[in-house]
């Protein structure tokens, strides 16, 4: 743990050293008040008076871990989730559409190019781009079988099989890039700035932005992908295997779900911002140099 | 039209699994699926029961609720059916079902599931009648023989009853009308006249 952190602390200059340990004591006391407060529960609840109401109480604890979950779960799959992706893939791309028709998109001079990408990175980040796409269209497939499904499922079948091979591959590059980039990543005062003028993608001028190396958007995905694909990787293992009760595999369900739809969410909204919010967003990733103009307004408090 | 129901006796059953075998082996259900299973609870002490659990053929069946590709449906008889080729393993169904009916057999690419497999009520499944490709993906179709199924059928204490929902009830009736349940069902004051 210390090599760790003593690891991490030279990463990182003076200047932000004082806000990760700040940031790293948030977690710490967080958590330990969310451990003893859940482990409180039990002891401390004083519950009610009459004998009855006492042991429907007393039936909770001993009867807690029966099978909570399949109503829930039913529930969720038969109504919810299909909606709920369906929500997520028209809305989120409709909201961009007018983005970029009211506003547009911001482009920079091509002259003076920064290195921002070493070739790691990018080989990386390329393999963690296609296992992603493939993972979320093989899931979307699953989700909405009942169009794909009518001469067979040997297709989506297929795909599930596309799903493990990818979300291994994927597991290996995001865990790589997830190292590479955590230094870059950790939350920032300024980044309250950043969220309040939206990046500065709510208005056509070319102001400074406040950002270092990533903005809070960028950071934001960054956690989601890398923690959340871990969680879904976790998840999607015991999915995969069966091997846990069938209670669990239903909570299992439940959370790659609605993560799942996150994850896609937020993958389009990386797609719009790389691929047509930003011009010459694309070329950075592939040749791994940014225009110095861009760097300058969308990153201001990264030092070249 | 008939509504198919299962019906187990707990008061005679004796945990003899014969009907567990009877599935299996006339079905050739695959390795790794069991169809029916009988479950005891206080084995051993006063106030033994079993009981011969498979698909309980629900009138709103979880497990076509969840199916993200529809391939579980409903006869007009209340019987429910997988269509195997639609089915993508995904094992939602084996997640909603509070019985665990829906099962899969394991062994494909890279040990993934394969289609589900579950009690068919010996009526086969969505293939033509009596076909070669009906056996061998679902079993036996004995519905459509006029007769009842497998584990009913080979019942040694006829606990395990299953066909159509009025005559087993009044089946039942009969038979609970002449013994009386729980306590004054056996004994040895019932059983010599004592």
């Amino acid at each position: 743990m210390y090599t760790l952190f003593s690891y991490l602390s030279s990463c990182v200059d003076d200047r932000n050293r004082r806000w990760l340990r700040l940031f790293a004591a948030t977690i710490l006391i967080l958590s330990a008040s969310l451990a003893v407060a859940g482990g409180s529960q039990v002891l401390l609840s004083s519950g009610p008076t009459s004998g009855t109401a006492w042991f429907s109480t007393l039936n909770q604890h001993l009867t807690g871990d029966w099978q909570q979950y399949g109503q829930l779960f039913t529930n969720l799959q038969k109504g919810l989730f299909p909606r709920l992706f369906l929500l997520v893939l028209t809305i989120i791309p409709a909201v961009f559409l007018l983005h970029y028709i009211v506003i547009g998109p911001k482009s920079f001079a091509h002259t003076g190019l920064v290195k921002f990408f070493g070739i790691l990175t990018r080989i990386l980040h390329w393999l963690a781009a296609l296992s992603f796409t493939l993972l979320a269209v093989t899931g979307l497939m699953v989700i909405f079988g009942r169009f794909l499904a009518p001469g067979g499922g040997q297709f989506i079948m297929a795909g599930r099989t596309v799903h493990l091979v990818a979300a291994i591959v994927f597991a290996c590059s995001a865990a790589c890039l997830f190292l590479i980039w955590l230094k870059d990543m950790f939350p920032m005062p300024y980044d309250i700035l950043w969220l309040l003028i939206m990046g500065g993608y709510l208005s056509k001028k070319k102001k400074p932005v406040p950002a270092g190396k990533f903005n809070l958007g960028q950071k934001m995905w960054f956690w989601l992908a890398t923690v959340g694909g871990g969680v879904m990787a976790w998840s999607g293992y015991l999915l995969y295997s069966f091997a846990a009760p069938v209670d669990q595999l239903r909570q299992m369900v439940i959370i790659h779900n609605f993560l799942g739809a996150a994850l896609v969410g937020f993958f389009l909204v990386h797609l719009y911002m790389s691929l047509f919010a930003i011009k010459g967003s694309l070329t950075s990733m592939i040749t791994g140099y940014k225009p110095r103009e861009e760097v300058e307004i969308l990153h201001s408090r990264y030092t070249i | 039209m008939a509504r198919m129901k299962f019906l187990c006796d707990v008061e005679r059953c004796i945990d003899c699994n014969g009907c567990v075998v009877a599935c299996k082996e006339g079905n050739q259900v695959p390795v790794g699926v069991n169809r029916r299973r009988v479950i005891t609870i206080n084995e051993g002490r006063p106030g033994e029961k079993s009981v011969s659990v498979a698909c309980m053929h629900c009138s709103d069946a979880p497990c076509i609720a969840v199916c993200p590709v529809d391939a579980i449906y409903q006869r007009e008889d209340g019987i429910v059916l997988v269509n195997k080729k639609t089915c993508i393993g995904c094992g939602y169904c084996f997640m909603a079902c509070p019985f665990g009916a829906p099962q899969f057999p394991s062994g494909k690419v890279f040990g993934a599931r394969g289609a589900m497999d579950k009690c068919t009520f010996c009526a086969g499944g969505p293939e033509e009648t009596f076909s070669k490709a009906e056996k061998r993906l679902y079993g036996q179709n004995r519905i459509a023989e006029g007769k009842v199924p497998l584990c009913a059928a080979m019942c040694a204490t006829k606990a395990l009853m299953a066909g159509d929902a009025s005559v087993v009830a009044d089946a039942f009736r009969d038979r609970v009308a002449a013994r009386g349940s729980g306590a004054n069902a056996w004994g040895w004051d019932k059983a010599y006249n004592k």
